[in-house]
């Protein structure tokens, strides 16, 4: 099959260097915007105890411990900004991402040991349930970094009980054993309670020679007051009490090493059973790459800076996707699929790595003269027509077939709407997509270069597409709203002026109304908006965008769940004819 | 020799990025147009001179409308 793989097909051209002078302004404003992002994510790196307060304990933070377990260079974080529960003091307290440990791809998550000890805090579940939800995507290893010291008792009704607390997380750990995928801890520090079971749910222990597991705490001095309320009396009663009593935490070494051996090992130093781990690596599934490559890794031809020059961050701008396809793919190279239909998306195959990839974007632009067939007005670039929708449902139901993974690229203003456009069923080609997707069981990723609106958004292999869609990123340019601020103000607020202007009444407390909603809009869907509310599982750099390819098709092509071999493969077939 | 520059859509002319007797080259911008919210960007088919600029800003165009004239 060397003949459809090797040598295909160039995407996009060199950057001129007058085209790089007319954008540097661009170039420093997506750059400013980084910066932005950088130091609100720095920001939270740096939350809780100082290092210094944490090692003077004898201990390493997880960023530590992090930089020992993890191979440099490969850590591709996630969820840095993510706080759905709006907290004021720290964010989920869990750090993850996808990384490589001795050269084995893994989703990494450890807790936030600089703050409470790494405790559970309400919004924290949502943020592991991502990530057990991308090891199963992905079908890779999970690797804990345990050290939680169970609730934060002031706040626990916000994430303690209910359907999607913190305790699911041990139904997931089970769930993902079941599947076949391991999940490893190491295990530090005090872990009592829910803790406990963080440190107990995986599938391999490695335990620090100071750390516990436990049912429940070292033993408070008993919590019920008689009187049924505590006042100043009482206070003291327990102070004389605690003061007195030393209990030494349950569950350590000495139990779940000596006893119960549900310690597999243990280590003197924080050090050695990180690089335990990173040994053990190697005894868990995993190909070769060489097994499912279709060619040798390669660079892309052109340099990722360009980036910085070939995406607008005004958002009304047009501008060439296949030339910023062409700085983030193996060699810039390609085998397009339908070029001559659908002009409005880019279909294609690409590789990563040397691993074959689908690959669906938005084109940006006027559309040929005629386009679309159905209607009498022109065709424009971020929005779906019936040919591009079509296109879509073929090209995801032959990489279905084909077992290829699939990196979906949005800039999307919606499907076109109006009886017009209802005729031409786009309403129903616009389902039929979301089904072709969850018929593939293939994993999917997405970049929201710059807008995600409106139902394209959830069609495109958004983050609603929660089985297949492993995670989303943003840019400092992305936007993320059911439609532009603008026209939501419209829609709410026309026929309250016609009212108004009937009745005799000033248009300016509508306008004002609708000046608000705009900005409403404006602040919600911010790329910090985004990330912080889940909208986007990262904001990434424009630099960082081909890692994060990188591990994703890296991870997928680890251990996949089924294997098309490549002299089966139809779609290279089809594109070709 | 001298070569139209077409505009690609009917919308208004959004900035002319050059002047007349500019030196321009292949892939050059020269305008930029707006149309359906976006802004296109016109870009030079050749290298040359700029002779004519037949529009200014705000100018509604038609598809096909000559914008520049380049020798």
């Amino acid at each position: 099959m060397h003949k459809y793989f090797k040598n295909m097909d160039v995407l996009g051209k060199p950057l001129k260097d007058k085209v790089k002078q007319r954008t540097q302004e661009n170039v420093q404003e997506v750059q400013q915007a980084e910066q932005e992002v950088d130091a609100a994510k720095e920001k939270i790196k740096e939350f809780g105890l100082p290092t210094e307060k944490i090692n003077s304990r004898g201990q390493l933070t997880i960023w530590q411990r992090l930089e020992i377990l993890i191979d440099e260079g490969t850590w591709h974080p996630l969820h840095v900004l993510y706080n759905p529960a709006d907290n004021d003091d720290c964010t989920t307290n869990i750090v993850d991402g996808l990384a490589k440990i001795n050269g084995r791809w893994a989703v990494v998550v450890g807790f936030d040991n600089k703050y409470l000890a790494g405790a559970w805090v309400p919004g924290q579940a949502e943020n592991v349930f991502r990530v057990t939800n991308l090891a199963k995507r992905l079908n890779v290893p999970l690797i804990w970094v345990v050290n939680c010291s169970g609730v934060k008792l002031p706040e626990q009704e916000k994430f303690y009980g209910g359907r999607r607390g913190s305790g699911t997380t041990f139904y997931r750990h089970a769930e993902l054993e079941q599947m076949g995928i391991p999940v490893l801890a190491g295990i530090y520090g005090t872990n009592p309670a829910g803790g406990g079971y963080q440190g107990v749910s995986p599938t391999i222990l490695f335990a620090h020679k100071d750390c516990n597991i436990a049912v429940g705490g070292a033993g408070i001095v008993s919590g019920m007051s008689p009187k049924g309320y505590f006042d100043v009396e009482s206070a003291q009663e327990l102070i004389d009490v605690a003061k007195q009593y030393r209990a030494t935490p349950p569950g350590g070494v000495d139990v779940h090493y000596d006893e119960t051996g549900f310690f597999r090992y243990v280590f003197e130093k924080e050090e050695d059973l990180l690089q335990a781990m990173r040994d053990y690596m190697i005894k868990l599934p995993a190909y070769d790459p060489e097994f499912f490559r279709v060619d040798d890794p390669k660079d892309p031809k052109y340099p990722t800076e360009d980036l910085y020059h070939l995406l607008p961050v005004n958002p009304k701008r047009t501008y060439d996707f296949e030339q910023i396809l062409a700085r983030l793919v193996d060699g810039s190279e390609h085998q397009e699929f339908r070029p001559d239909y659908g002009p409005e998306i880019y279909t294609g195959l690409v590789k990563v790595d040397g691993m074959l990839c689908g690959c669906i974007g938005n084109r940006q632009g006027i559309m040929p003269k005629g386009y679309p067939e159905y209607a009498d007005y022109p065709g424009i670039g971020g929005k779906l027509y019936r040919q591009g929708l079509i296109k879509m449902n073929e090209f995801v139901t032959l990489c279905g077939r084909d077992r290829l993974p699939i990196i979906w690229f949005q800039d999307t203003s919606g499907i076109d709407v109006g009886n017009i456009a209802e005729k031409a069923e786009l309403l129903g080609l616009g389902q039929s997509l979301i089904y072709s997707i969850q018929q593939t069981d293939v994993p999917m990723m997405l970049v929201t270069l710059r807008k995600g609106s409106a139902a394209a958004h959830y069609i495109m292999g958004g983050p609603t597409a929660n089985r297949h869609n492993a995670f989303t990123l943003g840019t400092v340019a992305t936007e993320i709203y059911v439609m532009h601020g603008e026209t939501a103000a419209v829609a709410t607020y026309t026929r309250r002026l016609i009212k108004d202007q009937d009745a005799g009444k000033s248009l300016e407390p509508t306008v004002e109304k609708m000046n608000e909603l705009v900005k409403k809009y404006h602040d919600t869907s911010r790329p910090i908006f985004c990330a912080k509310t889940g909208l986007i599982d990262e904001v990434s750099a424009l630099k960082d965008l081909r890692g994060y390819l990188q591990a994703f098709a890296g991870a997928v092509y680890q251990n996949p769940k089924s294997i098309c071999p490549q002299h089966h493969l139809i779609t290279p077939r089809v594109a070709k004819g | 020799m001298s070569e139209e520059i077409r505009s690609p859509l009917a919308g208004k002319v959004w900035t002319v990025t050059v002047k007349e007797g500019d030196t321009v080259e292949e892939d050059d911008e020269i305008m930029v147009l707006e149309a359906m919210k976006m802004e296109t960007p016109v870009y030079s088919s050749v290298d040359g001179t700029v002779k004519e600029i037949k529009v200014k800003k705000g100018d509604a165009v038609e598809e096909d409308d000559v914008l520049v004239v380049i020798e």
